[in-house]
């Protein structure tokens, strides 16, 4: 136990320092110290000093997961901690890191395009619903949630610089990916063409250089003379009939008719 | 809450079985309802019969009275019932009027109806006017159950924090003891009881201490294949679980339990409910529709169970909504609904006109209403659905519309959104029609140039339509009740039939011969 503490002071002072191979080496001794001392998963009647400060070692873990790009760990850490945050809510002290890192959680499966869970997660918030729109952790991810479902791309792109917290940018870039292609595919189905330059503006590039290498991989046609991209419009989807489905049905029909009459 | 008024379906399925109940059921007069003393004399007879006979319908029978007795009991009534069904020494029935209050010191009104009651449970001939063995288990736990529901009844809705742990700690004996006896002929009322258990719990405000124990209790029920039971405590689980949000638990609790398919329409419609719910969240419309339809269906009359009724079509027109569609007119001039959907026909109004700033008003104006209902952050994700509206609308009523307009029409905040938005709504198919982006404006190729036709959606559509008809006729089917032994009956028609058909043959060919002559 007196390691444990030991352990747990030098984390903190390497996190604080930001040095993260070091939280590395010492999140995977405190671990298994916490394993140890029935803690990570707390069983028996652990003291409260303990359980505050086992979720401590956890909270730092998942950030330190973030802070190394490590999205998978972020993932232990968040469902280790959730034992915390629910079972023992009535029992802890709130703490202060609990919105930032359910709100990266949040962000997470907005990038993964995961938005039902998305969903699910913010249902089982223990917050009432206009307190979401004041706590800007929470508030955040909600808000990108909206912009993205309704289209308000540069709403998104703009609120980038916005995140509450540091850690919130590291999913910027995938965020911004992801929109990237939202666009790009919408812009197929809107535009016969469009200007290069106003093609660049609606994706958000710096250059010209970057636009031409993406409509490279959409396969877009630029007319580099009058500087246009042009857009191949999909013919009339020819329509299948689904044979099989259809021959399917009907069998099926003609065997329950029979059995009725 | 919904299941408050719940309870009251009971009543329902009371009548619903009533014209295939067996003559022997005429016993009770309708006309004039017995005292509740006799009622529950006769109820205690019954539950024997059912033990005796291994015929759970028997105590089917006395638990669809229960709501309505519930309402008549009282302290005197149970006192005096225990005492008559009991025998003088038993041990149950000192514990069993320990829960009762103290005994009042004379009861006149006692006499008067138990002179009537003894000449109506007389009638089955069955009930000897003093009980000299120890009647059966369940009829201990009825009485329980009973007791349990007089003593909430008595708390006026919680406000009674004594007589709520008094409840609490018979609750909690009652379970022992039914898990002790483990008797198959008990699962009905068990069933029933911990329903008792929940509300009792709920009322306290501690519904997630009593987690465990039904989690222990569904495991138990399951792998006795106690059907009924186990429905009841799946949907005690999950309303538990949703209670505190708790989506992802509810979500596998479904996905590992199977609801038992022999659950009766009450325990089904609250499963669909919460169901539905379940995936309303979760972003799956169509399956949650199918579940709150099915729910709807299941459900007792809006006369009889408003609270449920009401809590389940709020959730029906949200999600309807979120699928795209307009809920019907005709669900908001409902009586019973009326006044209780009022918020959400201001939100179906401000969808339907597809104005976001109206819609934004009644959700404030309403948000606190939503919240009690649970249904607030399902309403705010409609947003997106008012927006797509609003587009089609006006790319139905102009060829060319300017994206400022498009702008300052819907409330949008600048005309880079309304760009992409109107973008999105292409690709997504809400309307048809092309961006010139050099003009600033929208092209709208109108509804011409939309698809019409029978294509494979429609085929799917009618699929759906026609696997659920047959559906429909294979359950009713399935749930077809036949009288015992009628197959001999039969039999002995098709020997009679064979016979006849016999003669028929004689008959046919010694008249062939007779109309060939008259013929000639």
């Amino acid at each position: 136990m007196a390691n444990l503490k030991a352990l747990y002071d030098d984390l903190q002072r390497s996190f604080n320092a930001n040095d993260l191979k070091k939280c590395g080496t010492l999140l995977s001794q405190l671990k298994i110290g916490l394993i140890e001392a029935g803690l990570l998963i707390p069983q028996g009647d652990p003291s409260l000093d303990d359980l505050i400060i086992a979720r401590d070692i956890l909270e730092i873990g998942a950030i330190w997961s973030i802070r190394t790009r490590d999205v998978p760990s972020f993932d232990r850490y968040f469902s280790q901690l959730q034992t915390f945050y629910t079972d023992y809510s009535s029992l802890l002290p709130p703490s202060k890191r609990e919105y930032p890192i359910r709100g990266l959680n949040l962000v997470r499966l907005l990038t993964q395009n995961r938005i039902a869970d998305f969903h699910t997660t913010l249902e089982s918030l223990p917050l009432p619903a206009d307190a979401i729109a004041d706590n800007p952790y929470i508030s955040h991810p909600v808000n990108l949630e909206r912009w993205l479902m309704e289209g308000s791309y540069s709403k998104v792109w703009n609120a980038r610089e916005e995140a509450p917290v540091e850690e919130y940018k590291f999913f910027v870039d995938s965020l911004m990916g992801t929109i990237r292609n939202e666009i790009a595919s919408c812009e197929e189905a809107a535009y016969e063409s469009l200007p290069l330059k106003d093609a660049t503006t609606l994706l958000f590039f710096n250059n010209q250089s970057e636009m031409l290498t993406f409509a490279k991989q959409r396969g877009w046609q630029v007319d580099l003379s009058t500087s246009t991209v042009i857009f191949a419009k999909k013919g009339e989807e020819n329509m299948e009939v689904p044979k099989e489905k259809l021959i399917a049905a009907s069998l099926a029909y003609a065997r329950e008719l029979e059995q009725i009459v | 809450m919904p299941d408050i008024d719940m309870k009251d379906k009971k009543e329902e399925e009371k009548k619903d079985k009533k014209p295939d109940e067996e003559d022997k059921d005429k016993e009770e007069p309708k006309k004039e309802p017995p005292t509740p003393l006799a009622e529950i004399k006769t109820n205690v007879v019954h539950i024997e019969r059912a033990v005796s006979t291994i015929e759970p319908r028997f105590t089917h029978r006395v638990l669809r009275t229960l709501s309505a007795l519930r309402k008549r009991i009282d302290d005197g009534v149970l006192r005096g019932a225990v005492e008559d069904v009991f025998p003088k020494d038993s041990q149950n029935k000192s514990s069993l009027l320990s829960w009762l209050g103290p005994a009042p010191p004379s009861q006149p009104q006692e006499m008067d109806v138990d002179s009537s009651a003894s000449a109506s449970a007389s009638a089955p001939g069955t009930k000897p006017p003093t009980p000299t063995a120890e009647p059966v288990p369940e009829v201990d736990v009825y009485f329980r159950l009973l007791i349990l529901h007089h003593i909430l009844k008595q708390s006026n809705n919680g406000a009674d924090k004594d007589k709520l742990s008094k409840a609490k700690e018979l609750a909690q004996e009652t379970v022992q003891k039914m898990h002790a006896l483990n008797r198959r002929s008990m699962d009905p009322i068990a069933a029933r009881f911990w329903f008792a258990v929940e509300r009792t719990y709920e009322l306290i405000g501690d519904l997630a201490e009593a987690r465990p124990m039904f989690l222990s209790a569904q495991r138990t029920a399951a792998l006795r294949h106690d059907d009924d039971t186990q429905a009841s405590l799946i949907n005690r689980l999950l309303r538990s679980y949703l209670a505190y949000s708790l989506y992802d638990q509810a979500d596998k609790l479904v996905s590992k339990t199977t609801f038992p398919a022999s659950a009766g329409n009450p325990q089904l419609a609250r499963y669909h409910y919460y169901l539905g719910r379940i995936k309303a969240v979760q972003l799956n419309y169509s399956d949650a529709h199918t579940n709150l339809q099915q729910s709807i269906r299941r459900a007792p009359p809006a006369k009889v169970a408003p609270g449920f009724y009401q809590a389940v079509h709020k959730l029906f027109v949200v999600v309807e909504l979120l699928m795209g569609d307009i809920p019907d007119r005709s669900i908001f001039r409902h009586p019973v609904l009326e006044k209780a959907l009022i918020g959400y026909f201001e939100i179906v109004k401000a969808v339907r006109t597809g104005s976001l700033s109206q819609f934004q008003q009644t959700l404030s104006k309403h948000a606190s209403l939503f919240q009690a209902d649970k249904t607030h952050t399902l309403i705010t994700r409609l947003r997106q659905n008012v927006i797509k509206t609003g587009i089609r609308r006006l790319s139905l009523s102009y060829s060319l519309i300017s994206l400022k307009d498009i702008c300052v029409k819907l409330h949008l905040d600048s005309e880079e959104d309304a760009e992409y938005i109107v973008g999105k709504a292409i690709r997504d198919g809400v309307i048809e029609g092309k961006l010139v982006h050099e003009k600033g404006w929208m092209e709208c190729s109108g509804a011409g140039g939309t698809k019409r036709g029978y294509g494979p959606e429609v085929a799917d559509v009618f699929g759906r339509r026609i696997g659920y008809c047959l559906e429909l006729h294979n359950e009713s089917v399935k749930a077809m009740r036949y009288p015992l032994n009628a197959h001999r009956k039969e039999l002995a028609d098709a020997a009679g039939a064979r016979e006849r058909e016999k003669e028929l043959v004689k008959e046919i060919q010694e008249g062939d011969l007779d109309d060939e002559d008259g013929d000639f």
